[in-house]
């Protein structure tokens, strides 16, 4: 059998690694290559500013010395030499001793992100592992049924390493044109302060547009967008003295500086107050790195050479081979869209939780597991997760009170009929409107519970406004609400327990405590562990009655897991942690399960 | 079907009863013991929908005197004043689109799935099936955000097409048509094979009529959980023009924060198409659970 059958299996893998390998050093250079020119670019800007600062009139040395960023150096000054920027830190700039007409070089700065380094590592050892395993399995054992799951696996690990490399380009780039938007903005500042005309000044930063309320009579040339100048103006705080921030209009990204005008006093215009001029350049588009389609088009030709594969030992069997294809044909609209709307999703949730992801910011920088790591110690976040499994107690509340109402009903027909409209209600009506007329039974003053307390003698109470019962609240309406539900599927999981196990308990003599114990709760086993697997994931959900009652509060009371989680993406635009966020709740969730599943499963072998 | 199952001749009390006349008294005791408590119990969980009909009739500042249970005659026009007070009639119109939408898609992907799970013998069919139920433990929350952040990139945010797309299949559904589609006999579908009709013209005359009970199941689980679904609809919906009851229940309640007999009004009207719904279709919401409950 070894191999014999279907020799590609292993081979086919194989191939697949060693040519992900190499469309990994290639995706990963041009990204490298697109910062780095970026810099390389920035870096002339730079030498341009300081050379427009030189010859400034009441500029010179001094100027160019303020200007001097700090992530880029004034190195070199070479007379006749190249104009390329030489290694960083081969001359050091000093005051003085710039001749007129010498030529400024400015090293291209950038720190050296590990990244691409790092991911590339973990990459091309996942890739060499992948590869060994495939050659071995190829002499070993049988070939695998799915040989296009390793490739598969290749191919998802290439989209992933290029994905990173994207993301650590856009990032790079982003650091680079919102840091050239700063220097311009110190470029301006610099020439104001040596006295130049405002006009002038912004020529000095080379920018592509800059305005100002102080610009009288703005040129052609410095007329930035409108669209741009509105947003610019109703930036968050109109920044004081000199910074750097960044707008977002038509989807492009612009960075913009402003900084505080101070013109030199002179006779005519005596204290004159400093005004702002706004500058702005358009910032880093997208990168256009290949890495995307590329990885796009290798997901698509593998599925492609996975599927012949597939197929192909079908080929010789061709009703066998129309059978699947039929099949699949059937299974097509629900794959397609469990595989874009629930399988990706869910990858790609993973993929937001190793980033730092705020919906209006393009950049995403990747954190690896910082997200999990600043959860570990959120207080906040753990008294969520607190609330939801507290919460999650009501469920054997409500399962004692479902199965007492099945058994209750049990027997008579049209009890069953009538009871069960009332019962199911509940569970099926719209959760808002039953989370807003709890809310007005509840009401503190005048809610129906409050006053029929009262009228009774104990007193009313704070129900959804007090810290300690809030949360005990929501439970007793939760349980309200499930009961009915819960109901149903024990009257089914009843039924379908024999009768005559019963009538022979009873022949013996056993009472009916004795029969629910030993006949009843043995039987409705399998019913009550779906019963409870599918409460608590549902319980471990609630949002709706939260949202409505009370908003997460009194003092964080009740603030469970999605609630949070919601605020979190919704509210404060932390994807990334939000991602996170979930995906912790998701491995809570499965523990509980298991552990469920597990404990059952040893009483079930012990019964 | 536990109603007829629960109500056979030899259920328990009826048993008892023949077979012991002795204790015919404390039987007749336990059942009207029985009737009493089962009665108190659907007392409780119908008041609040009993007390928010109430409400929904009474003035404004009546509702806050103290020691009145009905009111003193009942506000018809809150009605009318509730429901205009925001665009309700196209947050019902935006509902039934999202639902009607929903149930068809869902019908379409569960029992064309369904039956190649039942119906057809492929290689990795098991597996594949278990793929897919696996995304049932799930909790959904997970795929809000990267579902989010793909309808928001698609440009589909505060419109149908985002609000509809990401529910147009369920895995439950799948399920239910496969475990339907077992239990039909083969025989019909072999008769329609000799007689040269081809797979999907098979499926569409004779497996889909034959499935007609599970496919109304369905519907209605599928109808019911568009219209309770809140949190989705919350998120991709921006403008009043979009939102489906739920969401705008929930923005009612925020706007119209102390004028209770209007939100009272909103929500009878809000439960009540379900609750008709319910009462005239019980039969295949109990087979539905029922189905779903015994594996």
């Amino acid at each position: 059998m070894s191999g014999s059958r279907n020799p590609v299996a292993g081979t086919v893998p194989a191939i697949a690694a060693a040519a992900a390998a190499a469309g990994l050093a290639l995706l990963l250079a041009i990204a490298g290559s697109a910062v780095r020119e970026a810099r390389h670019d920035a870096a002339g800007d730079l030498a341009r500013m300081a050379a427009a600062l030189w010859e400034l009139p009441g500029g010179g040395d001094a100027a160019v010395a303020a200007f001097l960023p700090e992530r880029a150096r004034i190195e070199a000054v070479a007379e006749g030499g190249t104009g390329a920027p030489a290694d960083p830190g081969a001359w050091a700039y000093r005051a003085g001793t710039l001749e007129p007409g010498a030529r400024i070089g400015v090293a291209a700065a950038g720190d050296t992100s590990p990244l691409p380094r790092t991911a590339t590592l973990i990459a091309l050892l996942g890739l060499s592992l992948l590869a060994a395993w495939a050659w071995k399995r190829r002499r070993s054992s049988p070939p695998s049924r799915y040989p296009a799951a390793p490739a598969l696996l290749a191919v998802g690990l290439l989209a992933a390493v290029a994905g990173a490399g994207k993301a650590w380009a856009d990032r790079e780039l982003h650091l680079v044109s919102a840091g050239q938007a700063a220097h311009a903005a110190r470029a301006v500042g610099v020439a104001l302060a040596t006295g130049a005309a405002p006009e002038i000044a912004p020529r000095v930063a080379g920018l592509p547009w800059a305005t100002a309320a102080a610009l009288e009579s703005p040129g052609e040339l410095w007329t930035m967008p409108r669209e741009v100048a509105v947003a610019l103006a109703a930036s968050p705080s109109s920044p004081p003295g000199e910074l750097a921030y960044t707008v977002r209009v038509r989807g492009a990204t612009y960075h913009g500086a402003a900084v505080a005008l101070r013109p030199a006093p002179s006779a005519d215009t005596p204290g004159r107050a400093p005004d702002t001029l706004h500058l702005a350049l358009l910032g880093y588009e997208e990168t256009r790195s290949p890495a995307v389609p590329l990885a796009a088009a290798a997901l698509g030709s593998a599925l492609l050479v996975s599927l012949i594969l597939f197929l192909l030992p079908l080929s010789a069997r061709p009703r066998a081979l129309r059978r699947t294809l039929a099949a699949w044909g059937f299974l097509a609209p629900a794959g397609a869209l469990l595989l874009v709307f629930t399988f990706g999703p869910l990858l790609f949730s993973l993929w937001i939780s190793l980033h730092e992801w705020h919906l209006v910011d393009p950049a995403h920088p990747f954190t690896g597991l910082d997200n999990y790591r600043a959860l570990l110690a959120d207080g906040s976040w753990w008294s969520a997760i607190r609330n939801t499994a507290v919460f999650t107690l009501h469920v054997p509340l409500a399962m004692a009170v479902a199965l007492a109402l099945a058994i209750l009903t049990r027997g008579s027909r049209r009890a069953v009929r009538w009871a069960r409209l009332a019962l199911f209600l509940p569970s099926i009506t719209s959760v808002v409107a039953i989370a807003v007329v709890w809310k007005w039974l509840l009401n503190d003053g005048y809610g129906l519970v409050n006053r029929t307390l009262e009228a009774m003698g104990p007193g009313s109470a704070a129900w959804l406004t007090s810290p300690d019962i809030a949360l005990a609240t929501l439970m007793a309406i939760s349980v309200w609400m499930v009961v009915g539900y819960q109901m149903v599927v024990f009257q089914a999981g009843l039924a379908s327990i024999p009768r005559d196990f019963y009538d022979a308990a009873r022949v013996d003599g056993a009472g009916p405590l004795q029969r629910f114990r030993h006949i009843t709760l043995p039987g409705l086993r399998h019913t009550l562990f779906f019963v409870l697997v599918t409460s608590v994931i549902g319980s471990f959900q609630v949002f709706g009655l939260v949202y409505v009652m009370t908003e997460g509060g009194p003092l964080g009371a009740t603030d469970v897991a999605v609630y949070h989680i919601y605020r979190e993406a919704w509210e404060f635009l932390r994807f990334g942690n939000a991602a996170a966020m979930s995906w912790i709740l998701f491995a809570v969730v499965f523990a509980a399960t298991w552990l469920h599943f597990r404990f059952l499963e040893r009483r079930g072998a012990r019964a | 079907m536990p109603d007829r199952a629960a109500g056979t001749p030899t259920g328990r009390p009826t048993a008892g009863e023949s077979r012991r006349p002795g204790l015919r008294a404390p039987v007749r005791l336990a059942a009207s013991a029985r009737a009493v408590l089962l009665g108190a119990a659907c007392l409780l969980m119908a008041a609040p929908f009993l007390w928010m009909a109430v409400t929904s009739l009474m003035g404004q500042l009546e509702v806050f005197s103290s020691g009145r249970l009905l009111p003193e005659t009942p506000l018809w026009s809150n009605y009318p004043d509730a429901l205009t007070a925001q665009p309700f009639a196209r947050y019902f119109l935006n509902s039934l689109i999202f639902a009607a939408a929903v149930v068809t898609g869902q019908v379409a992907t569960a029992t064309t799935a369904g039956y190649a799970f039942a119906r057809f013998d492929f290689p990795g069919r098991d597996k594949v099936f278990m793929l897919f139920l696996a995304t049932m433990m799930v909790p959904a929350v997970i795929v809000l955000i990267p579902r989010f952040l793909m309808i928001d990139a698609l440009g589909w945010i505060d419109s149908y097409q985002g609000l509809i797309s990401t529910e147009l299949v369920s895995v439950w559904g799948i399920f239910l048509m496969r475990q339907y589609f077992r239990t039909l006999p083969r025989e019909l579908e072999d008769a329609a094979r000799v007689d040269g009709a081809g797979r999907a013209r098979i499926f569409w005359s004779v497996g889909l009529p034959l499935a007609k009970p599970a496919v109304a199941t369905l519907a209605l689980f599928a109808f019911i959980d568009a219209w309770k679904n809140f949190l989705w609809p919350l998120l991709v919906t921006r403008s009043m023009e979009m939102r489906v009851v739920e969401v705008g229940i929930a923005a009612f309640h925020s706007t119209y924060e102390i004028n209770w007999p209007y939100q009272m009004a909103a929500g009878v009207v809000a439960v009540l198409p379900i609750a008709l719904l319910f009462l005239f279709t019980q039969r295949y919401f109990v087979r539905g659970i029922q189905l779903e409950g015994i594996r």
